[in-house]
């Protein structure tokens, strides 16, 4: 008999009786589903603890400062930086030229002044305060540690536009599920130029304020184009010894954001870096210790679907071997008509096989949707805390794993079955009843 | 076109036992018996005598315990399960009093099952089933189930497959038991052509006289040996 037989004959068998077929089934699919809705569950966690340490950008992320890094604390992930040292294009462009870095994003930032009508939680007029603008291309803002908690973005290149970050509103004394209150309301910002005689004058800019980030890009209560920022800097720099009259940094750039190939590479960029002789942090010892940490959740959870699906080919096992019995005579004259030893046992291996595959689709479809409307849920709460959701992510080694692992786990749980029913004496077909 | 003739058989000193905790039953004791090829041959006695068990061993479903048994000089004493499963698929045709047909299959497929094991191919399998089913006048009901068939139906289809390996030996026990007066006449009429038509020796256990005495020869089985009756 063929396998293309034996298959026919044994989803055949499989319809034929159809209430312990469903049972056996769903025992599966139960289990399935638990082990799919744990693991992804357990995997949309992961991605979401560690984008929340990494800000949202990269896990392979990797900040650079303007400045030497300090020989004592290379392998800390937020080193202390050492002495400020420039930071210009031949520094980016060689940090770029490492086989292992895949983007290099630059970061400027200026010192600006700020003036807003917006009032305290006392109803007090906020006085004008200097405050630093950070300034990135807005179009990579996805690879940049910065998450939007609150309206949109700025619109890359626009010269009219900022986000503000928790401490803007912490200064307006407003706390994180106000962050909506501001989106939407001006405020003037202008940038500072020595004239002779030590007198300052001011370019002043009116923006609007289109949303609230977190972001760790650089530091500063204002996210804006890098144009904004480039203006600005332009500006201060055609006075007189702006950076020391105004304190501004005399680095073209404040900072990179470098995205290593990996977050394996992490450490081999970083040492890279530094010695090309700059200051550099990445969360990488804290992410590794998580990751540790999530991995044991995941086992764990991965442990508690496993047995459940144990059980499910248990029942399996149990199923087939009372079919054994029952089908004695049937077996008898399968082999009375001609069937092998090793034709019985296909067709009752077929069989377990069959149950375990149509169990594990359904239950890997079952579990994605328990797990979506977990994370439904979820997102309901986080959106009620003004807080980013998170997207589900299914990885496709959970659906294989899914599938696969319970028809293996069938087949295994019907090995004992087909073997018995293989072994049985063909006078069955006489005997048998 | 010629028929080629049965398989003759020749049993030496068969002999048989069963053991339980109750104790050991002899069911077979130093039985002889020989079958020409193409013959027709009832087996009758009363229940236990042993005659199921002795259309077991002939038709290779369980193996001698003592004594010889050939079918066309082939010994079946020493072969092995594969090579009994072997015997069964290319020289044996069944026909069960429980008609043994597989519930979840239509007849159609029931008669293609044993074809595939005999070595049918794909192809030639529909077209075989088709021409057992319409031999037997049951082409109308090929895509029945055995549920939604009759006895004699059931039966009918069981006769289909038992030829569907070109047997040169049929062994039917009890091959009317559970069938009305009208089926038994056309089951035996289809059986008692099998030898002319298909070219094969046909061994028949039955209770039934009438069946009996339409065979060629008639044995009894008693104290575990065959006896033969006057037809």
């Amino acid at each position: 008999m063929s396998w293309r037989d034996a298959i026919a004959l044994a989803v055949k068998t499989v319809r034929r009786r159809p209430g312990r077929a469903v049972l056996t089934v769903l025992a599966v699919t139960l289990a399935a589903s638990l082990l799919t809705a744990l693991l992804t569950i357990s995997t949309t966690a992961e991605t979401r603890v560690l984008n929340q340490l990494s800000s949202g950008g990269p896990l392979a992320g990797i900040k650079v400062a303007a400045a030497e890094p300090d020989p004592g604390q290379v392998d800390q992930d937020n080193a202390s930086p050492g002495d400020p040292k420039s930071l210009d294009d031949a520094a980016l462009q060689r940090i770029q030229d490492l086989p292992d870095v895949r983007e290099v994003i630059p970061i400027v930032s200026t010192r600006m002044f700020v003036i807003t009508r917006a009032r305290d939680k006392d109803d007090h007029r906020i006085a004008p305060f200097p405050e630093d603008v950070v300034g990135v291309d807005l179009t990579k803002i996805n690879q940049l540690p910065i998450t939007l908690t609150a309206g949109r973005l700025p619109t890359p290149g626009s010269l009219s536009e900022v986000a503000v970050t928790q401490g803007y509103l912490e200064r307006l004394g407003l706390e994180r599920l106000d962050a909506p209150q501001v989106v939407g309301t001006a405020l003037e910002m202008a940038s500072g130029q020595v004239v002779p005689n030590e007198r300052v004058r001011g370019r002043w800019t009116k923006f609007t304020i289109v949303g609230v980030v977190a972001q760790e890009a650089s530091n500063g209560q204002f996210l804006a184009s890098t144009e904004v920022v480039d203006q600005a800097r332009d500006w201060a720099s055609a006075g007189i010894d702006a950076s020391r009259a105004l304190d501004l940094p005399t680095s073209p750039y404040t900072g990179l954001f470098v995205v290593a190939r990996g977050i394996d590479n992490v450490s081999k960029v970083r040492a890279q870096i530094t010695a090309i002789g700059y200051s550099t942090a990445a969360p990488e010892n804290l992410l590794a210790s998580v990751r540790r940490y999530l991995r044991v959740v995941e086992i764990v959870l991965s442990a508690v679907g496993l047995i459940a699906l144990v059980v499910a080919a248990l029942g399996i096992s149990n199923a087939m071997l009372a079919a054994v019995r029952e089908r004695r005579r049937e077996i008898g004259v399968l082999k009375a008509i001609g069937a092998r030893d090793r034709d019985v046992y296909r067709v009752f291996l077929v069989e377990a096989g069959t149950l375990g595959f149509l169990g594990g689709v359904l239950g890997t479809a079952l579990g994605w949707l328990i797990a979506a409307m977990v994370g439904r849920v979820v997102n309901g709460y986080l959106a009620a805390q003004r807080l980013v959701g998170v997207q589900l992510t299914l990885p496709w080694m959970v659906v294989v794993g899914g599938i696969v692992g319970s028809t293996v786990l069938a087949l295994l749980a019907g090995t004992l079955p087909a073997v018995r029913a293989a072994r049985l004496p063909a006078r069955e077909a006489v005997s048998g009843t | 076109m010629s028929v080629v003739p049965g398989a003759s058989i020749d049993v030496r000193e068969l002999s048989h036992r069963f053991s339980s905790r109750a104790g050991t039953v002899t069911v077979l004791d130093d039985l002889s018996l020989q079958i020409e090829a193409g013959g027709h041959v009832a087996l009758v006695g009363a229940s236990g005598a042993g005659k199921s068990t002795l259309l077991s061993v002939l038709g290779g479903l369980e193996p001698a315990q003592a004594g010889s048994v050939e079918v066309d000089g082939a010994d079946l004493s020493g072969l092995s399960r594969t090579d009994l499963a072997t015997f069964r698929r290319e020289t044996v045709g069944f026909v069960f009093q429980h008609f043994g047909l597989l519930e979840a299959l239509t007849a159609a497929e029931n008669v293609e099952l044993a074809c595939s094991l005999a070595g049918v191919g794909v192809g030639a399998r529909r077209s075989r089933a088709a021409e057992l089913l319409d031999a037997v006048g049951l082409s109308p009901r090929a895509r029945h189930r055995p549920v939604e068939l009759s006895g004699g139906e059931r039966q009918r289809v069981a006769i289909a497959r038992a030829l569907a390996n070109r047997p040169r030996l049929v062994l039917a026990d009890e091959p009317t038991g559970n069938l009305d007066d009208d089926s038994t006449h056309l089951v035996v009429a289809l059986l008692e052509s099998l030898p002319a038509d298909h070219g094969c020796t046909l061994v028949v256990v039955t209770h039934d006289a009438t069946i009996a005495r339409r065979a060629q020869r008639c044995y009894r089985l008693r104290g575990g040996r065959a006896v033969e009756e006057d037809a």
